[in-house]
């Protein structure tokens, strides 16, 4: 391989990784770019050794010139990895594809959300790789799996991916008021209700702040949503709410989130 | 056996089965053509990556035969601004059927390469929906290079531009580079002597294709439906259709902020600026209004509006805005006004043409742009014309 | 008797910040009363708040610096010049935290504040820094509706070409940083943009309260108060990054810095840097990060660049590479794309966009480079050339404002 003497040249100025991973290289042109290609496909080699292949195409994709003139057999490439035994092989190969939008790895993506024996990869992944591209056509799936979700990550992935889905406003609504709901889940809704209604935002947030039974780490988000992206005027003519915001710096929290607070009340407070 | 109507929601499957029997009966054949408008029913409820399956093989489809001079406009503006290699590939083969080629499609063909030369993937067309995954000759790049070597003679005037394509740091593989050489030999080799208009003018579309059209006055609508409908400009503030835009000529474009194809939204409305400036530049910018229309108004909210317009440059004032439906239904009432080209999933597009109009100063459609990019001086030398028609009086209502 | 005081020739608030190259100050009496001499005598000093940064004079264009300069300053107002930097290795932790004080005998007869703004190793930022850093960045993003959105969209597949796989790139990811770096600073003039030292263990990056912490499919999670939770790039929340090494470590199988500097003497040996260390940095992880196209979802991004940057600046010095017209600072070979060339205007800052040039991308998002109340360099449109010397140490008007904490002027 034309490639060895290169490696031979340089592999003295270079770390190794240890003794049971393959040593990543940068190629340097595109002959190593396809020897790289034909290591990724190959399934008889260790996987470690073509995840390595795989995380060295990523770094030629960078800073080989003319990386562009192989990108038609890269892409290909990865679709026939995306589907090889090794899931960590899937999993980087679907996002690669996914980052560049590639159809065939959404449709096999949607095709394993609506069938489980045709997943590639668990559906909280599959949702997280879908949410790269706001036209895979992946909001009917979301919601499927929200009604039922499999587990809490492909709730928090399905949520994710609807952030942007004007239909979800009501939702994200429920969700953000909802104390029961895990606190990663409101903080999605807040980041979602902002884009999708500001409005609505500000006015649940506030409200969460007045809230004395809620709790301090969605407060802490309501309170960085307002100070950040707030209504200046109107927050410090708040004099209820910056009560609040009092009671909530003085109360048994965090310091990071007694630091939040006073934060906001030096920025609106009198 | 055929029926009658078409269902919609067909399945993909159903779709391809569906354009396959259309393309085999040379009675139905043109019904294809329909198939090509993006508001057609059938890419309702879809996703970006099915259209351009579906939108690919109806291309191909209509390519096993000759292709017909109504559909040369599809496959120049795919060429023109698609940016999806698998649909540039199956429009650059279906070029290879038209029956009377001419050095006008050698710009778009070009355009194509370059649009689509740093994304190359590999196509098939063997199977509807078959996505290549072993590196086979055709990639979308070889399909335009094809194409250009089809083209031959008549595509001597973008030699210059292919000539650097060859050179080892030209940015095509090795294996492609024979292909750019053939491509080469063709365009060099003589001119069939019956065959005039080698050089093509302008990278101006072909004769007969129309991307522009225009509208007498007495053939100009307007609908008490339109005029009432409510907008919402980037501060937040209301107008009517008719309180916006009669009483002079305007320039409207349409747009929305998630578009992720930099040919089509982001450079029409930073398109639209340069128009601004142009009319500042001749004294115009308050005699003519423009606006920026958004297909997706319950997500570009005037916030959003304000922002993507400043980005580009856009000037935001009395009158010159961007702007939103409130009301659901009115999406509609402007989807069926301008019989925009444009269809959904849900309330997010999934596909849409370019597409710029001049209103008449009772806001009646007098122009439009559609498909292939417009140019700015062009734009604004037509509204000018129907300044000049307001203020002869010679506009007056059909 | 009062006097006043110029950094950066002028004394609005918003240039009193210094990096280690010799910014042109001033001083003037503004009020003469208790002199009986046509001139007097003033010591300028500079007075360090514990922790906070020092500050080091000269009076003239060369000569050694020192913690004290004493000028001879004509009472009639006529001003003169001296010349003030940070001293090498003490930057600021906050704004102001050092005062340039005149006095005149023991009398304190001026004063103001000033900040040593200095680009840091993100691991080691002081807990304000981080926050004052993440503060400003979050707000720029502003939920995908802040200029962010503009840098997103200046690094994407069509644009690539700009700023890759040839001479041009550091030049154009130099310009790129500084860009955004003067985005942040309008928001929080404090703020430097630290860098990610990818050869070194860099625990304190990747916590909830700063980059955050990656969970086991790769979503990025923040803590409750951190503002990137709202972080937000082509309308989708969230950022995904899948480490492929343990965070409490360094990615393994990169050139380390001693390395990467002794790849060579001349810049076309020294960019090689382009492949690795740089592409390896990014594709230590799964995520947005890894592709080229999508690179600048991750905020992570930028503080990746910087350390780039940084390993460019330590090259520069440690070489003298910062005389565009040696051949050894910057070769433009083997290219003849546009923007790659010692006197190229670069994309998107010349606006040049495929309407006039087909090599060049359809739009030129984000207008001209963002300007600095502090220096003039390198101006709106700035030439692969204008980003070589970058703390004016051949021309003293090249100076664009910033500085390593560990590469000298």
């Amino acid at each position: 391989m034309a490639t060895k003497r290169k490696i031979g040249k340089r592999a003295s100025t270079r770390k190794q990784k240890a003794a049971t991973a393959a040593p990543v290289q940068s190629p340097e042109n595109i002959n190593d770019v396809r020897s790289l290609l034909k290591v990724l496909r190959d399934g008889s080699k260790p996987i470690d050794v073509r995840m390595a292949a795989l995380q060295s195409l990523g770094a030629a994709a960078f800073s080989v010139a003319d990386f562009d003139s192989v990108h038609a057999d890269y892409i290909a490439a990865l679709r026939e990895v995306s589907t090889d035994s090794h899931e960590q092989l899937r999993r980087r190969a679907l996002g690669i594809l996914m980052r560049n939008k590639d159809g065939y790895a959404q449709k096999k993506l949607l095709d394993g959300l609506k069938n489980s024996a045709k997943a590639l990869v668990p559906p909280e992944k599959a949702l997280q790789l879908l949410s790269y591209d706001v036209h895979a056509g992946a909001y009917s799936a979301a919601r499927s799996i929200l009604k039922k979700p499999p587990n809490d990550e492909a709730k928090r992935e399905a949520l994710r991916l609807l952030a942007a889905d004007t239909k979800s406003t009501p939702l994200f609504e429920k969700v953000l008021r909802d104390k029961k709901e895990l606190r990663v889940n409101r903080q999605i809704a807040a980041s979602a209700l902002h884009s999708l209604d500001p409005a609505k935002l500000q006015a649940r947030a506030r409200k969460i702040l007045l809230d004395k039974s809620d709790y301090s780490d969605i407060k802490a988000t309501s309170l960085t949503a307002l100070e950040q992206f707030g209504d200046d005027g109107s927050l410090a003519k708040d004099k209820t709410l910056l009560q609040s915001v009092n009671r909530f710096k003085n109360s048994k929290i965090s310091a990071k989130y007694k630091q939040t607070a006073r934060r906001f009340l030096s920025k609106y407070g009198p | 056996m055929l029926g009658a109507t078409i269902e919609p929601a067909l399945s993909e499957p159903q779709f391809a089965a569906l354009v396959d029997a259309l393309a085999a009966d040379p009675e139905r054949r043109g019904d294809l053509i329909s198939f090509l408008r993006e508001d057609h029913p059938h890419y309702g409820e879809r996703g970006a990556a099915a259209i351009v399956r579906m939108r690919g093989w109806v291309l191909l489809a209509i390519a096993r035969g000759e292709v017909p001079d109504d559909a040369l406009i599809f496959i120049l503006e795919e060429l023109d601004t698609g940016v999806d290699p698998y649909l540039v590939a199956a429009a650059a083969r279906a070029l290879r059927s038209y029956p009377r080629p001419t050095a006008a499609l050698a710009p778009f063909v070009m355009r194509a390469l370059g649009n689509i030369r740093y994304r190359d993937e590999p196509v098939s067309f063997a199977d509807y929906g078959e996505y290549a995954i072993s590196p086979t000759d055709a990639s979308a790049v070889s399909e335009v290079l094809a194409t250009l070597r089809w083209l031959g003679p008549r595509a001597r005037d973008i030699l210059p531009q292919l000539e650097p394509l060859r050179a080892p740091h030209g940015g095509l593989p090795r294996k492609l580079r024979l292909d750019v050489d053939r491509a080469l030999q063709a365009i060099r080799s003589p001119a069939p002597e019956d065959e005039p208009g080698t050089h093509s003018c302008c990278g101006t579309a072909p004769n007969g294709v129309r991307s522009m059209s225009s509208l007498p006055s007495n053939s100009r609508r307007g609908t008490k439906q339109i005029e009432s409908i409510a907008l919402q400009d980037q501060k937040g503030e209301l107008i009517t259709f008719k309180e916006y835009f009669h009483g002079q000529p305007s320039i409207v474009v349409f747009f929305y902020t998630r578009c992720d194809n930099p040919m089509k939204c982001s450079l029409t409305v930073a398109k639209l600026a340069r128009v601004q400036k142009l009319l500042e530049v001749q004294g115009l910018v308050d005699r003519i209004h423009t606006a920026a229309i958004t297909y997706d108004p319950a997500f570009d909210l005037p916030e959003r509006l304000r922002v993507y317009g400043q980005d580009r440059g856009v000037r935001m004032d009395a009158g010159h805005r961007m702007l939103r439906v409130i009301a659901d239904n009115d999406n509609d009432v402007l989807r069926r006004h301008f019989e925009l080209g444009v269809n959904f999933i849900e309330s997010l597009v999934n596909r849409h043409r370019i597409e710029a109009y001049i209103l008449d100063a009772q806001g009646r459609i007098a122009v439009s742009f559609e498909r292939l990019h417009w140019d700015e001086e062009q734009v604004v030398i037509r509204t000018v014309e129907m300044l000049k028609e307001k203020e002869c009086g010679s506009g007056s209502q059909a | 008797m009062d006097v006043e005081l110029h950094i950066n020739n002028s004394t609005a608030p918003e240039v009193r910040f210094l990096t280690w190259s010799p910014s042109p100050c001033r001083i003037r009496v503004t009020n003469p009363s208790g002199a009986n001499t046509p001139t007097v005598s003033v010591k300028i000093a500079g007075v360090s708040a514990a922790s906070g940064g020092s500050v080091v004079f000269r009076s003239g264009t060369t000569g050694a610096f020192s913690s004290t300069v004493t000028l001879t300053v004509p009472v009639d107002g006529t001003s003169v010049s001296f010349f003030a930097a940070g001293k090498f290795g003490q930057a600021s932790v906050n704004d102001g935290d050092i005062k340039i004080e005149a006095r005149v005998g023991t009398t304190l007869v001026g004063s103001v504040p000033v900040m040593v703004r200095i680009r840091k190793d993100a691991n080691d930022l002081t807990t304000g820094e981080r926050d004052r850093f993440v503060a400003a960045f979050a707000k720029l993003n502003n939920q995908g509706l802040g200029r962010f959105a503009d840098f997103r969209n200046m690094h994407v597949s069509v644009s690539l070409p700009q700023a890759h796989r040839a001479p041009g790139f550091l030049p154009w990811h130099r310009a790129y940083l500084l860009d955004l770096e003067r985005e942040l600073q309008a928001i929080d003039p404090s703020v430097a943009l630290p860098y990610w030292r990818f050869d070194k263990p860099a625990p304190n990056i990747f916590t909830r309260d700063f980059l955050g912490e990656s969970d086991a499919i790769g979503t990025v999670q923040f803590s409750n108060s951190n503002p990137l939770q709202f972080w937000k790039t082509d309308n989708t929340p969230g950022i995904n990054r899948t480490p492929d090494f343990p965070t409490s470590q360094a990615p393994p199988g990169l050139s380390n810095e001693a390395q990467t500097l002794a790849l060579g003497t001349q810049f076309r040996a020294f960019r090689g840097m382009e492949g690795d260390p740089h592409g390896l940095a990014h594709t230590s992880f799964g995520g947005s990060i890894q592709d080229p196209a999508t690179a600048p979802k991750d905020p992570l991004f930028f503080l990746l660049h910087c350390n780039v940057d940084r390993l460019w600046a330590k090259w520069q010095r440690k070489n003298d590479r910062f005389d565009a017209a040696v051949a050894e600072s910057f070769d433009e070979r083997p290219t003849s794309r546009s923007g790659h060339r010692l006197n190229d205007t670069m994309w998107p800052w010349n606006g040049i966009t495929s309407a006039t040039d087909p090599t060049r991308p359809p739009t030129a998002p984000g207008g001209g480079m963002a300007a600095s109340p502090a220096v003039g360099a390198p101006g709106p449109q700035p030439r692969v050339r204008d980003c070589l010397d970058y703390h004016g140490v051949t021309d003293a008007a090249s100076d664009m404002g910033f500085d390593y904490d560990d590469v000298r002027f």
